[in-house]
């Protein structure tokens, strides 16, 4: 039993819309530009890739986070025909940062701040009547660790429908203090690039709505009574891992992000083989691009150099929280156009990855059935998804393997 | 749409409780200290007697707090033995879910200061980690070797009930056997100065009314009225921890259980969240009381018979946020354990019909099979 993507949203640097996002990504678009809403003359680094929204340049305003993923929720569930009410759906957030920055603008400018607005619910109340609704602040992993809390509530049948969302904005304390930690500034994120020199973070919203596959003689009656508001299916979910390295604070581990593939991998019931297409959580740091490819390919082996490989983040920038979701909207868009965003600004990738297939230049009518989709953050949460193409046939080896059963022993990732 | 609960989920337990606030060492301190004593401030708890010193330095006050309670559950669960700090069992098999809504507020909001006062120049590497609102549940795996998913919830009122779910979900979802949960606060400038702006408190009651009942007129109710001064409300500062464990993997290792996690809710209001929890309207033997507003008095009028005790934490330990859930759901522990097996279960409800929505949890004694079939794991009780 696997679980159907049937509405997808997205808000970014590059674009509005899950159209318009993925047709810039595409063109090989960036959302670069030079810091908008802090003053620059305060951070060594200049550049973000942040939404241009603000009223006026120089100066913030509160609750960006907050519409945006309105926006990003509200596109999905249109597609998925929920409409505007969503108050019997659990809806589930994951972001790295909240409405933190809210929080600092009211610290440092007295921008009244609603504290019971730190968390997405009031709002999802206000505009879905979300009564389930969670906001997870788990880093930069945080939307595909939705994903898979999700994934569990249809795999055990406590639910037929869920949307996740994934969120972030530009905080000042985050920026700031990655700049701190820059040993030189970055002008953008050059994923696997020797020359790299570390993340410049992005702003966005992801969401998707995901369904429980109904067994056949269930889709028989669906499509029988109600196959106008079943939606558009664009795309399976395979499977989710999740796990934690237990050891740094913010650098990640290898062997937990190599065992994070591995697990996705085998609750999807496919090979490293059987993946056409990875975007690579790729943020452009020192230790991440290396630690990510080691651990692809000591997983992959001698098929490391087999699926395409892409990090948007060279256009996007990090979305932190949001970053995992988008990525996997990205890829089912991918597996159902043939169309592959490249990674900008690679030129001469690390030597971990120097047998990997990046995508350089556009690509075009590709044949991809099944994407892998890498999202790490700070504390060593590590979450990887495996997607399968629309309409594909529901995958040989594993397609019962999502979920429950496959982990019913309740010691995965040991 | 209907939500069809499998019968043959295995039941969760709770095998492990720890604390780490001023006031109360142990669960059924939590119960004395409740009825009878109105808000005054007590000694903050001293992180380095439990922990030690070394080491901690560049931690937030929150995450060194949860550490505390996270040790004290754990060796509470007998997961860590004695005074090692070796797990007994393997570190894939344990998550952890941590619940907090102001605990790196300080962080972000004095960074930010520093930058606008000076540059980035000013700032301490060392305070990267913590501008991540997930460090405390990264240090709690960190420091206890515990590699299974690793759940930081930021989710308002409701949030320290909701991370008790998510834990129980992991479970039930076969992705761990056994997970750590910890509902933290803590109160410095930033988050008074924040709470208690104009615009910075939505759960102050509009009617003033005190939280709690009078003294004496329900058996649990805590003693009148509490500093609700005009710098709002005391705040928590101090942390709650539990061990969540599937029943058959508890008794697989020998562990004891202390509660058994019945069924969960969230929904828009309290009265609605009570009566979906429970249908027939069959009274607990206690309800754990949102706290703030309104008061148990008013939101419990018509919902629960007057004779059921009723324990508002908030009263006796401030206001506790995040945290709330998880300590409410320890005091539900000692509760059951005080109160025996034919008392009854134990409500716990955070969130009140201000906030977004309301979230509500039900403890029964260890062991009993559960009641109602659409329970989690009734079959395998």
């Amino acid at each position: 039993m696997s679980q159907l993507v049937t509405g997808a949203g997205a808000v970014a640097s590059v674009g509005e819309g899950v159209d318009e996002v993925f047709r810039a990504l595409c063109a090989g678009t960036s959302g670069l530009s030079e810091l908008r809403g802090f003053d620059r003359d305060r951070y060594r680094a200049r550049h973000a890739y942040e939404i241009d929204d603000r009223p006026a340049e120089g100066g913030d305003i509160p609750g960006r986070a907050t519409a945006w993923l309105l926006r990003a929720v509200a596109e999905a569930a249109a597609q998925a025909g929920l409409g505007d009410d969503l108050s019997r759906v659990p809806v589930l957030v994951g972001t790295g940062l909240r409405e933190l920055r809210s929080a600092e603008l009211a610290w440092c400018d007295g921008v009244p701040l609603d504290p019971g607005r730190l968390h997405f619910g009031p709002a999802l109340r206000a505009r879905f009547g979300a009564e389930r609704s969670y906001t997870f602040s788990g880093a930069c992993s945080a939307s595909l660790y939705a994903l898979a809390l999700a994934a569990d509530l249809l795999a055990t049948g406590a639910e037929d429908t869920v949307v996740v969302a994934g969120v972030d904005t530009l905080t000042e304390s985050m920026y700031g203090l990655l700049d701190r930690v820059h040993a030189e500034p970055p002008e953008c994120v050059r994923p696997f690039d020797r020359a790299r020199r570390g993340v410049l973070m992005g702003e966005g919203a992801a969401a998707v709505v995901l369904r429980r596959e109904e067994s056949q003689e269930e889709s028989r009656e669906a499509s029988r009574e109600e196959s106008a508001v079943s939606g558009a299916v664009l795309g399976r979910l395979r499977a989710v891992s999740m796990n934690c390295d237990a050891r740094h604070v913010t650098a990640p581990d290898p062997d937990g992000i190599a065992e994070a593939v591995r697990e996705a991998q085998w609750r999807a019931g496919v090979a490293p083989g059987d993946i056409d297409l990875v975007l690579l959580h790729g943020t452009g740091t020192l230790l991440n691009d290396e630690a990510e490819a080691a651990a692809i390919a000591e997983v992959f082996g001698r098929d490391a150099g087999a699926p395409l490989m892409t990090a948007i983040k060279s256009m996007t920038g990090h979305t932190s929280g949001g970053s995992g979701l988008l990525s996997l909207i990205v890829a089912l868009r991918a597996l159902s156009s043939g169309q592959v965003p490249p990674t900008l600004g690679l030129t001469d990738p690390v030597a971990e990855a120097a047998d990997f297939r990046f995508v350089r230049e556009r690509v075009e009518g590709a044949e991809l059935r099944l994407a892998q989709i890498d999202a790490f953050g700070f504390g060593g949460v590590n979450a990887v998804a495996i997607v399968e193409r629309a309409g594909a046939a529901a995958g040989a080896a594993g397609a019962g393997a999502t979920g429950v059963a496959a982990g019913a022993d309740g010691r995965a990732g040991t | 749409m209907t939500p069809r609960i499998s019968a043959t989920l295995p039941t969760v337990v709770v095998t492990g409780v720890g604390l780490a606030l001023p006031g109360a060492d142990t669960p059924r301190e939590l119960l004395r200290a409740a009825p009878s004593r109105p808000y005054e401030p007590f000694e903050p708890f001293d992180t380095g007697a439990r922990i030690g010193r070394r080491g901690h330095r560049y931690k937030d006050r929150a995450t060194r707090l949860a550490l505390c309670a996270a040790l004290d559950a754990l060796r509470d669960a007998a997961l860590i033995p004695g005074d090692s700090e070796e797990l007994t069992v393997p570190g894939g098999t344990v998550g952890v879910v941590a619940s907090s809504n102001l605990g790196n507020l300080d962080t972000a909001c004095l960074t930010a200061a520093a930058i606008a006062k000076e540059s980035t120049a000013a700032l301490s590497p060392m305070g990267l980690p913590n501008a991540s609102s997930n460090v405390i549940a990264s240090w709690a795996a960190i420091r206890f070797g515990l590699r299974g998913p690793n759940l930081m919830l930021c989710n308002g009122a409701t949030s320290g009930l909701d991370a008790v779910h998510w834990a129980a979900t992991l479970v039930t979802a076969g992705r761990v056997r056994r997970a750590l949960v910890i509902g933290v606060e803590t109160c410095n400038p930033v988050v008074e100065g924040l709470l208690n702006s104009p615009a910075g408190d939505p759960a102050q009651d509009p009617a003033g009314e005190t939280h709690g009942d009078p003294a004496g007129e329900t058996p649990g109710g805590p003693a009148g009225g509490t500093a609700g001064g005009p710098g709002g409300e005391p705040l928590l500062d101090g942390a709650a921890a539990l061990v969540v464990e599937g029943a058959a993997w508890a008794r697989d290792r020998g562990a004891e259980p202390v509660a058994a996690l019945g069924r969960y809710e969230r929904r828009a209001g309290l009265a609605e969240c009570v009566r979906a929890l429970l249908p027939e309207d069959r009274a607990p033997g206690v309800w754990f009381t949102p706290g703030t507003s309104p008061g148990p008095r008013a939101a419990g009028a018509g919902m629960l018979p007057g004779t059921v005790p009723r324990y508002d934490l908030t009263a006796a330990f401030g206001r506790a946020s995040g945290a709330l859930g998880v300590l409410q759901c320890a005091a539900a522990v000692g509760w059951l354990g005080e109160a025996g097996a034919g008392a009854g279960d134990a409500l716990v409800t955070s969130g009140d019909d201000p906030a977004d929505a309301v979230a509500a949890l039900l403890l029964r004694p260890p062991g009993r099979p559960a009641a109602s079939p659409r329970q989690p794991g009734g079959a395998a009780a």
